[in-house]
């Protein structure tokens, strides 16, 4: 890649600009030019994400513009993913299981880290809101997911995530997924109460703890 | 204007509007829609004038709103269709919105008339934590010491942390439990005030229907409490919400909706949620059928509302529609700083002074340290948000831009830092449900701050 800078900087500009079609032409031509997938993953699309997300992070960009960025990048992996399958890779760092605990129907936040998580090359899997217990702990292992991740802006919906732990736990499954928590009504404390894996304050924070607990 | 002919033609339209895909609402209709017309209507922030002075650019938010509403209507995501209005549909919804009303009993009764922008009359105080977590073995101690306040026209609830010592859980037996033990400890801390007819805004524990709908009966909340419907970001209700709107309806309660758009979401920056939000007012005046409306647009990781651009978009949101509509709108003051930090107190003074001054009829809260931690509310605060609002008003909307700089000069960029305050009992005596002395010294100093600024509270 870095003898085609042209071609990494119109991928780039792509990404930064949300054009999925533009995107999917440029990976295509990448790859026509004799470059592997992993080179343009890891030269060009992965600094450009991280760009996109440091500066969704201080608010120069908005989420309609993440998440136009997000969706340019299935495209361009749609791409060069069949490449990877034949050779055995896998360009995703891991499998995010996502939804807002039962009771609380928000999503904005949610929507914030799922597109945070998708842009830092995680797989997710949003569940929606209101999701019970019972269906995160589906989802997970019907995906096999790394990481289950669980918002909460209502209070009244703690006790729901209180008992996800309790089922993963009696199903020893503790661990097996690990769980991360966030949203308005819970914190740091609670989390440790809990027994949560990880805690992330934002939608910054989200991503950082995902690429722990999936040990990339 | 409400009844139930009107309640069934918003019941028709969820049930028969088109099918939509929500994230297809998400993006064409809010993040593209709300990007569209912003450019159309030619809505600009500056990033330096905190409170908007320009006529014309309200009216063009509002026109911006109405166009973005008749585009895309608002989404129930409970069975993932759209309700749609004709712009005509929409203005003459409006209106017929009411622009006085009544709330409270015997001489605690208020009367509740819609501010505009500049307006002489000072706006209304309804105090309290705002929906914040209140510890259960301090509510009515907490909410007695709101009702006490002789600036606090009209209490906002807390919600309990926990009910008879249990954590509560949504849509569930516990949910009607909080709703109605918010209720008994919210009466008995106004009889204990000698306030008992004041007007409560309820039910704050209700984060489904059900809680509502309990204790909105006989012996709970009463029909001269004010009764909150809100709308999820972005222009999307539910089931659920609109179960309560129309149980309200049926026992003719007085309803307040309220919206929160998102800074930095889907609709984007100052200009983008400035719209979205005076949209967003829109729709709850056509889905809900509420007396009066409260607006927020919120930080996405201070969860405040004090910030520059914040100021600016709910300032012009409420410009937009007290010049355009006879709609009564609150503006919710959100700071993020906590109890007996002089931060608080500049932000709850900038709020006040651009919310007043853009013709909000009644400044609400303040929602103390953005709700973060449990308890962590004081009424002094709430004491201070009337007396600015008492200061400001009648100023001109380029006075309080010039003074809601100085102020905001004082917190600017120090809010991401540890601006956590503390709890209800260390910032109050919980014998004599008196601040104490080192909160009172801080909150005279900063009095003078304001006086020296020109801003003369009594």
């Amino acid at each position: 890649m870095t003898e085609r800078p042209e071609i990494k900087a119109a991928l780039a500009q792509a990404i930064l600009d949300g054009d999925a079609g533009e995107g999917a032409a440029l990976a295509q031509r990448a790859l026509d030019a004799g470059l592997a997938p992993a080179q343009i993953f890891d030269e060009c699309v992965v600094p450009t994400l991280k760009d996109v997300g440091d500066r969704f992070s201080r608010l120069e960009l908005f989420l309609p513009e993440m998440m136009m960025s997000a969706e340019a990048v299935k495209e361009i992996l749609a791409v060069l993913e069949p490449v990877m399958k034949a050779q055995a890779k896998s360009l995703s760092l891991g499998t995010v299981v996502i939804g807002s605990a039962a009771g609380d129907i928000h999503d904005i936040g949610r929507n914030m880290v799922t597109t945070m998580l998708e842009i830092n090359g995680f797989q997710v899997i949003d569940l929606g809101g209101d999701v019970n217990p019972q269906v995160f702990l589906k989802a997970a292992r019907e995906r096999q997911a790394d990481v289950i991740a669980v918002s909460s802006l209502l209070t009244t919906s703690l006790p729901y995530v209180k008992d996800l732990f309790a089922m993963l736990r009696e199903t020893g499954e503790y661990g097996k997924f690990k769980v991360m928590i966030g949203g308005g009504s819970v914190n740091s404390e609670f989390a440790e109460k809990v027994g949560a894996h990880g805690y992330g304050k934002d939608a910054a924070e989200a991503v950082t703890v995902a690429r722990r607990l999936a040990g990339r | 204007m409400r009844n139930t002919s009107r309640l069934l033609d918003i019941l028709d339209r969820m049930e028969t509007g088109p099918l939509t895909d929500e994230k297809d609402f998400d993006m064409k209709h809010i993040a593209m829609g709300v990007k569209r017309v912003v450019k159309e209507f030619g809505i600009k922030f500056d990033g330096a004038n905190p409170v908007n002075t320009d006529d014309d650019m309200a009216d063009r938010c509002f026109r911006a709103a109405v166009k973005l509403v008749a585009e895309g209507g608002a989404y129930c995501k409970s069975n993932g269709r759209c309700l749609r209005w004709t712009e005509r549909e929409i203005l003459e919804a409006l209106d017929a919105a009411p622009n006085v009303l009544v709330v409270g009993a015997d001489h605690e009764a208020r009367t509740v008339v819609q501010r505009r922008p500049e307006d002489a009359r000072a706006p209304q105080v309804i105090g309290g934590p705002l929906g914040g977590l209140v510890r259960e073995d301090q509510y009515l101690a907490t909410m007695q010491s709101y009702i006490q306040e002789p600036l606090v026209d009209m209490l906002i609830t807390g919600t309990l942390d926990t009910v008879y010592g249990r954590d509560p859980r949504a849509r569930s037996p516990w949910e009607i439990l909080v709703g109605w033990h918010e209720a008994e400890l919210a009466l008995t801390a106004a009889r204990r005030a000698g306030r008992e007819g004041i007007a409560m805004f309820c039910v704050s524990g209700a984060s489904s229907d059900i809680a509502e709908l309990s204790a909105t009966s006989y012996g709970g909340f009463r029909p001269t409490d004010i009764h909150m419907v809100a709308m999820i970001s972005e222009h999307k209700t539910s089931y659920d919400l609109l179960n309560k709107a129309t149980h309200l309806v049926k026992t003719g309660s007085i309803i307040h909706a309220y919206c929160n758009t998102i800074y930095g979401g889907l609709a984007g920056g100052a200009e983008g949620i400035a719209v979205a939000e005076t949209a967003g007012m829109i729709i709850l005046q056509l889905i809900y059928m509420p007396a009066t409306h409260a607006g927020a647009t919120y930080h996405p990781t201070l969860t405040c509302n004090t910030t520059l651009e914040n100021l600016w978009a709910l300032g012009l949101c409420l410009q937009a529609l007290t010049r355009n509509t006879p709609m009564i709108v609150d503006g919710v003051n959100s700071p993020a700083a906590g109890p007996m930090t002089k931060l608080l107190l500049y932000e709850v003074a900038a709020a006040a002074v651009a919310y007043t001054a853009s013709g909000a009829a009644r400044l609400m809260g303040p929602r103390t340290e953005a709700s973060k931690h449990i308890s962590h509310v004081s009424p002094l605060e709430a004491r201070f948000m009337g007396e600015v609002g008492r200061a400001a008003a009648g100023m001109s909307r380029e006075q309080a831009n010039e003074l809601v700089k100085q102020i905001e000069a004082r917190y600017h960029g120090q809010l991401g830092g540890d601006v956590k305050g503390v709890p209800f009992d260390e910032a109050y005596d919980l014998h004599t449900l008196r601040p104490r002395a080192a909160w009172v010294a801080m909150y005279d100093d900063v009095r003078d701050e304001m006086g020296a600024l020109g801003l003369a509270l009594r």
